[in-house]
């Protein structure tokens, strides 16, 4: 690619006209922007972090660690008592970040997996159905997240659809999985603790995450896959490969960034998601998430706990759009890539 | 191999894209598959190929006498070629050319030395044995399908189906690619069905031409017969540009078109086959004025209006012809017509 089309902007001298320049329009216009962000985004992220670190570096180191009891300090009962509350304070920030990135690395390889298979299926065929279709996997971004926590309460919980099944169902909690050794059986894992139900339970804030999150993946291939058609797929089948070879070693190279944008997006809901979580988690502390967390914690009125909380949400934002960043700089050397030698004869 | 289809017919929601159509294509054979847009060529060559499944009233896809109707695209050992190349973007042009050996069976696939080798091989038959490092996205247009070309015969296969391979690249480019593609052909003598929407094209290319409208084939001969003597007045039609009369030849032959009365039927001329005089011939020819000049290279586009009855009639000569005459716009000149093609019904596209 020459530099030939920038220059004529600049310029003006090669056959396409300049586009008019109206200094006014332009300032108002990035003005606005700029004010808009700062108003509505820069100023609440930076607020969120003033708050956290607002009664000092110590303070919101002890909302995720509580100081350790000195051991020669002579303690009165109250002391004694802070720290205990503060301890357990600490222990369930900690539960509900271990239950976050739990949920989401259950949610989102399940959403790589559904996304790819509807993705697949609305682009690469035609059928009855599939502009339904279509809308059916934009659905959840039109329903409220709290409906969507209540269509699985009424689906599952005691007097719902599959109530007497979901109220009596028993699953293992897969994070007590643990090692037995060879002793008692040939195999050598077994789950310690299990859970009888499925609403007011992980499993259900799961269900919730995967409504909300499923769109994501599943958008931002369709999109590209669409552009793209399916004859590199029709090519590599008539050349004898079969169906999976032709998925790992032609579909998925083609839509990788897009399906690591779409990753990355349901990946920030999935930790985000307060609404339909908060009604399928039935307020119970062990069943918190980051957000749910951060609520009880500013019900409590502990604040700069609340906002410390917030804050390590607002810094996996920042990573987000990190991440965000680099993977639309990539496709967009891909694109160039894909065009460049169209100009040769 | 040979090809045969038997009453093949496809519908797309109520539209019948082939309406039984029976072709077949003898060993070693080139045949083009001619027609307008939507006339469902490129439809028969993916049922051909196994991309699309025919309708269930079809008759059997016959290769070598060996019904495939039922086999999928992979198994029909077919090389296909695509309009927009389809090449694997991601992949260097040496990858391109080895998925399909790399992608066999494992008890079949060849070793990393042998795929070496052969890919070479092909290159070097496509000419690109220096950019097998390069990715698509570097090469131009021509270079692509050639890959494309590549990459389909390293499998080696029955039949070449090439679907409008030079569609999407500039007129000097095709040109050459045509030429190349002949001489390929036969050098290495694999069926080949071409589809293609370019009359010129289908005609140099091609041992056969099967001129096909709306889902049906209407003609399949040699391209001299196509052109000589066309079925019926679509395959005239879309061979060319020509004149219509709306009169049926008579036994006077150049006579006829001076007496436009007797009009059950029509009359087709081509421009070039048009001759103008200054003088008449014999009585023979027809009164006419030159209306416009256009100057189109190596030939001069004279449109004419009769002098009887107004009607317009397009001439083509050879430049040098024209300058023998030298014909201006206004001038009265006389006009023979050679080559008629008369039709019984009047007929319309």
């Amino acid at each position: 690619m020459s530099g030939a089309p920038a220059k004529s902007l600049v310029s003006g001298a090669s056959g396409k006209p300049a586009p008019p320049n109206r200094p006014l329009v332009r300032r108002v216009l990035i003005a606005t922007t700029v004010a808009f962000l700062t108003l509505f985004i820069v100023i609440p992220v930076v607020n969120v972090f003033a708050q956290a670190f607002s009664k000092g570096i110590d303070a919101y180191v002890s909302v995720f660690q509580a100081p350790s009891q000195p051991k020669d300090a002579q303690l009165s009962l109250v002391e004694r008592r802070k720290l205990t509350a503060a301890r357990g304070q600490a222990e369930k920030t900690w539960s509900s970040i271990r239950l976050t990135i739990g949920i989401a690395a259950v949610v989102v390889p399940l959403n790589i997996v559904f996304g790819l298979a509807a993705a697949w299926s609305v682009t690469k065929f035609r059928f009855g159905g599939r502009s339904l279709l279509i809308a059916l996997i934009d659905l959840p971004f039109s329903v409220s997240p709290v409906i969507a926590g209540l269509i699985f309460v009424l689906l599952l919980g005691r007097n719902g659809v599959f109530g007497d099944w979901a109220t009596h169902v028993t699953w293992p909690d897969p994070f007590s999985l643990h090692w037995r050794g060879f002793a008692e059986d040939w195999w050598p894992l077994e789950f310690t603790q299990s859970y009888t139900g499925i609403i007011f339970t992980p499993f259900a804030i799961v269900l919730a995450s995967i409504f909300v999150t499923f769109p994501f993946v599943a958008r931002s291939l369709i999109s590209l896959m669409e552009t793209q058609g399916s004859d590199e797929e029709v090519a590599a089948l008539s050349l004898g490969a079969s169906g999976w070879r032709t998925f790992w070693k032609i579909t998925l190279p083609n839509v990788k960034w897009a399906l690591l944008y779409g990753v990355i997006l349901s990946t920030a809901r999935a930790f985000g998601e307060f609404g339909a979580v908060s009604v399928v988690s039935g307020h119970i502390d062990s069943n918190d998430t980051m957000p749910l967390r951060i609520e009880k914690l500013w019900n409590e009125y502990n604040n700069q706990a609340a906002f410390s909380v917030a804050s390590l949400l607002a810094l996996l934002a920042v990573v987000t759009l990190i991440v965000q960043l680099i993977v639309e700089r990539q496709t967009g050397k891909d694109e160039m890539r894909h065009t460049e030698g169209e100009g040769i004869p | 191999m040979s090809i045969e289809v038997r009453s093949v017919s496809k519908t797309f929601n109520q539209f019948k894209a082939l309406d039984h159509v029976s072709l077949k294509v003898e060993t070693g054979e080139l045949v083009s598959l001619l027609g307008p847009s939507g006339c469902g060529k490129t439809t028969l060559l993916r049922v051909i190929a196994g991309m699309e499944a025919a309708d269930d009233i079809s008759g059997p896809i016959l290769f070598d006498g060996r019904d495939v109707s039922t086999e999928g695209v992979g198994k029909r050992r077919i090389g296909f070629v695509f309009q927009h190349y389809a090449l694997f973007k991601h992949m260097s042009v040496f990858e391109n050319v080895a998925f399909g050996l790399r992608a066999k069976p494992w008890r079949q696939r060849p070793g990393e030395a042998e795929i070496r080798a052969k890919v070479g091989e092909l290159l070097q038959l496509v000419q690109l044995q220096n950019m097998a490092q390069r990715y698509p996205s570097q090469l131009s247009g021509g270079q692509r399908q050639r890959v494309a070309l590549a990459r389909a015969l390293a499998v080696e296969p029955r039949v070449l189906l090439l679907d409008e391979p030079f569609g999407a690249l500039d007129a000097t480019v095709r040109r050459e690619l045509r030429r190349w593609l002949r001489k390929l052909h036969s050098k290495i003598h694999v069926t080949t069905i071409l589809v293609t929407h370019d009359q010129e094209e289908a005609l140099e290319v091609s041992d056969r031409v099967a001129v096909m409208n709306e889902g049906r084939i209407e003609q399949f001969a040699s391209p001299e017969t196509i052109y000589e003597n066309p079925a019926n007045p679509f395959v005239f039609k879309f061979l060319g540009s020509y004149n219509l009369f709306h009169a049926r030849k008579t036994n006077g032959g150049d006579a006829m078109a001076a007496s436009p009365s007797d009009s059950n039927g029509v009359t087709f001329v081509r421009p070039h086959d048009i001759e103008i005089r200054r003088e008449n011939f014999d009585g023979y020819g027809i009164a006419a004025k030159i209306s416009h000049i256009a100057f189109a290279g190596s030939l001069v586009n004279v449109e004419l209006a009769r002098i009887d009855n107004e009607a317009v009639v397009d001439a083509a000569l050879p430049a040098h012809a024209y300058k023998d005459l030298g014909l201006k716009p206004e001038d009265k000149v006389f006009i023979r017509l050679h080559n008629t093609r008369s039709f019984d019904d009047d007929y319309s596209i």
